[in-house]
């Protein structure tokens, strides 16, 4: 079971891939629990299994052992179309790669996140609204993705990973494919809307500057979770 | 609207406008369906035309008898037809094949005769006539095809010489019976290949006379009133009739004929099926494109929350779409062109060979068209299903992808 408070846990989570005759054991046993408002960076190097664990935590993948709960719910043992399901109101995910729909609008993308869950109203229209307005984007609602800057899509894609009030925000090298200083600014705005909203933020990222800015930093180092958990 | 149809309209109708690759599979299901539809509509047209020609010499319902039928208004056949309220008219008739002779020009046309009077209620000959009159026909007189008094080269007015195979009976009786002497009254033309090669009409008199029947018939063609189910009546009267006589529709009496129309039409329609289903591939096509290039998109959709049948639903309404407005312009487009066939026929002629060739060649200066509803909707389910199955295959390939490989390619 979760401790009160904890709003994403996971315990022994291991994860193995084959490579040629071997198998390459990517994830040995990860413990993680990641309390409600609370913000954890995960570093670590390039095929450490970073990616992999977020992909976990998001219940995109299944681990080979180990346990996972969202909230106190065994996410793990939830089948494939209550987890899809689950996951759209538990999690937002914001991506290296942005991932807009390129034929909707920065609105209309934000908005996406809750049609998937059921549906547009006037409400979903006034949070969408507000929370472009906090991203920044009051004024570009309507500009296509092809018509927003790299920063700009970030910030479509922090606001449309809060849309559903998510208790959780995974973040994959969200500055990956950002300038130093765009990167600085969308890592601080996704902290301070992560915060206002109450949203943990479990940000993977290669910038220990960046990873400094969270509440607690992890170090992921060959499968196997290094720092304060 | 639930979101695999948002996000479908969206995907084919990016910024409100027509993409590209929505235009070109449309334009391919258009073209489909309105080749289909005219081929049908203008298969349909000769089969309508040939029918029409077969009720406008036959009657919609003929009746005939293994025996000779009794000719006049007393006889129990008559009684019959003239009690049934669906019958308008009905006019007997006798034949059969007799040599015609012209300027030692011989011929074996077939030969028909009737009561003119009666006749002219069931039979529209009068349509027909290309010289003479109806008017003048006696029983000393007879009506040529076409193509007989062509290769008799008999014309309005002139004496043809008729021998019956009643002379060939009273020659086995040593008697010797004169060929009939009888002065060409019309020229007819159907239009039917093998009523206008080789047909002779006379009066019933005449007919009966070169026969030996007395006052007998072979059958009676009937007219029914407009509206009338041919086959109910047509039951009605195998019902009230003598079990050796036969009440036939122009359909059964031309069975062999109408399976063949029909055989064609079938077949060409499936033949021009495949340039709906060729069609149909490049929605296929188009839409396995768009799924490659949105992989990472339809990753992202299984990420927050969106079901793979979801996604599915997605590709599966945009070829669905695609079908309906490719089906409906095509439908457009087909009816457009079957309304100006002449027009662009003609045209097409005076570019080629000529309109006047062309006439003469084709024997028709109207092309006959004649849709029917069976057909249309024939045409509209199956590009509705075609377009909706080109749409499954990349529906299937979108819901199959798992959301964490999905973001992951490349």
């Amino acid at each position: 079971m979760s401790d009160p408070g904890t709003v994403l846990r996971a315990a022994g989570l291991r994860k193995n891939y084959p490579s040629g005759d071997r198998t390459l054991e990517v994830l040995r046993g990860v413990d993680l629990a990641i309390g409600a408002g609370e913000s954890v960076s995960v570093r670590g190097e390039s095929g450490s299994g970073k990616s992999t664990l977020l992909n976990i935590l998001a219940g995109l993948d299944r681990p080979d052992a180990g346990e996972l709960w969202w909230d106190s719910e065994p996410a793990n043992k939830l089948g494939l179309g209550e987890l899809t399901a689950r996951r759209g109101r538990f999690l937002g995910m914001v991506f290296q790669s942005y991932y807009l729909i390129p034929e909707i609008d920065a609105a209309a993308n934000v908005l996406m996140a809750a049609r998937i869950l059921g549906g547009v109203g006037a409400g979903e229209r006034d949070r969408a609204a507000a929370l472009l307005k906090r991203v920044g984007l009051a004024e570009r609602g309507h500009h296509l993705s092809s018509q927003l800057s790299g920063g700009e899509r970030q910030r479509v894609a922090v606001a449309r990973a809060l849309m559903n009030r998510p208790a959780v925000i995974l973040a994959d090298e969200p500055t990956g494919n950002l300038d130093e200083r765009t990167g600085d600014e969308v890592i601080s705005l996704l902290l301070e809307v992560c915060a206002e909203e109450r949203a943990a933020l479990v940000l993977v990222t290669h910038n220990p500057t960046h990873a400094k800015k969270t509440g607690r930093q992890l170090n992921l180092i060959q499968g196997v979770m290094v720092g304060q958990n | 609207m639930p979101w695999p149809l948002y996000l479908a309209f969206k995907q084919l109708f990016p910024s409100g406008r027509v993409s590209f690759i929505t235009i070109i599979s449309t334009v391919g299901i258009m073209l489909g369906v309105t080749i289909m539809l005219m081929v049908t509509g203008i298969m349909g047209g000769f089969g309508y035309q040939v029918g029409r020609l077969i009720i406008d010499t036959q009657g919609e319902i003929q009746i005939t008898a293994r025996h000779l039928l009794e000719g006049d208004k007393t006889g129990g056949v008559e009684k019959i037809l003239a009690a049934s309220p669906s019958i308008v008219a009905a006019a007997p008739f006798a034949r059969g094949v007799v040599m015609i002779e012209f300027a030692s020009r011989p011929a074996f046309p077939a030969i028909q005769g009737f009561d003119f009077d009666r006749m002219k209620k069931v039979i529209p000959l009068e349509r027909y006539l290309l010289a003479g009159s109806l008017d003048d026909l006696d029983d000393d007189s007879v009506i040529l095809s076409s193509m007989l008094a062509r290769s008799l080269g008999a014309q309005i007015g002139d004496k043809v010489s008729i021998f019956s195979p009643l002379m060939f009976d009273r020659l086995n009786r040593n008697e010797v019976l004169l060929p009939r002497e009888a002065r060409v009254a019309g020229i007819f033309q159907i239009g039917h290949q093998q009523l206008d090669s080789a047909t002779v009409l006379c009066s019933l008199r005449l007919m009966q006379d070169l026969y030996g029947l007395d006052r007998r018939v072979h059958g009676y063609n009937v007219r029914l009133s407009p509206g009338e189910n041919v086959d109910a009546v047509a039951a009605a009267l195998n019902a009230a009739l003598p079990p050796d006589t036969r009440a036939l529709t122009w359909l059964e009496a031309n069975a062999e004929f109408q399976s063949i129309i029909t055989f064609e039409q079938n077949m060409i329609f499936f033949l021009m099926a495949f340039i709906v289903l060729v069609a149909t591939f490049s929605i296929t096509i188009s839409l396995l494109m768009s799924v490659l290039r949105k992989t990472r998109e339809i990753g992202l959709l299984g990420a927050m929350g969106g079901k793979a049948r979801q996604v599915a639903l997605c590709f599966c309404v945009q070829g669905l779409f695609l079908g309906a407005v490719g089906t409906g312009l095509g439908l457009a487009l087909g009816f457009t062109l079957l309304r100006y066939r002449d027009h662009i026929v003609h045209f097409v002629a005076r570019l080629t060979v000529g309109q006047d060739v062309f006439e003469k060649f084709y024997q028709f200066s109207s092309l006959p068209a004649h849709t029917v509803t069976k057909d249309v909707v024939f045409i509209i389910v199956f590009s509705l299903i075609a377009s909706t199955l080109a749409g499954l295959i990349p529906a299937w390939r979108a819901a199959k992808l798992k959301p964490v490989e999905a973001l992951r390619s490349e």
